[in-house]
């Protein structure tokens, strides 16, 4: 958990425009809002590869 | 003393929930003596918190002090909090970290974790845990996220 308003500079950095925003690995993947499981693990997947999901 | 943060009414809401919690959790936070807005609000907080049930334990570092376990456990933001598991008086690290004060809407996230971490399921789905076993490498998950 990042408290975006505490932590602006990562917050911009990241684009935050709505909460919850999730970053994956830095900024290589996101998610805006607070979505199912399979959804996040789908940009997981698409980030981080490894076997399908 | 300050003023408590929580009230009877919340501490009794939470004391429910907590009869719940299975194993010993323990609760790293990190602090900043110089510009730290939040700190020392969120160290309150979490003393309050953790004092409601005896399977939680609370230790309290300095991140510039403390820079060892800062590093060790990955903390650069203060307040920091480590969720951790503590199994035979061993700290097992599941990599949960809270940067910034767990106010409004995410106190409820920072009871749900400890309950969470205490009682050792994530609640993920088997499809989604099969595929995470798949990964070869961390991967960072940073959720923003706003206290109102």
């Amino acid at each position: 958990m990042v408290e975006a308003m505490e932590f602006q500079e990562l917050s911009n950095r990241h684009r935050v425009s709505g909460v919850p925003q999730t970053s994956i690995n830095d900024g290589a993947g996101t998610v805006v809002g607070a979505v199912p499981e399979s959804q996040l693990l789908a940009e997981i997947a698409r980030v981080a590869g490894a076997a399908k999901a | 003393m300050s003023e408590k943060l929580l009230n009877e009414q919340i501490i009794g809401q939470i004391q429910e929930v907590f009869a719940n919690l299975k194993d010993p959790v323990q609760v790293l936070f990190f602090g900043n003596e110089k510009d730290c807005e939040y700190c020392d609000d969120t160290r309150q907080l979490v003393e309050e918190v953790t004092a409601i049930s005896d399977k939680l334990h609370l230790d309290i570092y300095d991140i510039e002090r403390d820079a060892e376990m800062a590093k060790k456990y990955r903390v650069d933001k203060t307040p920091g909090i480590v969720i951790a598991g503590r199994k035979d008086e061993q700290i097992h690290d599941y990599g949960i970290r809270y940067a910034g004060i767990p106010s409004g809407h995410e106190f409820s996230s920072l009871i749900h974790d400890l309950v969470t971490v205490s009682n050792g399921d994530s609640g993920l789905s088997q499809e989604t845990r099969n595929y995470l076993k798949t990964l070869d490498k961390p991967v960072l998950l940073q959720v923003f996220v706003t206290p109102t």
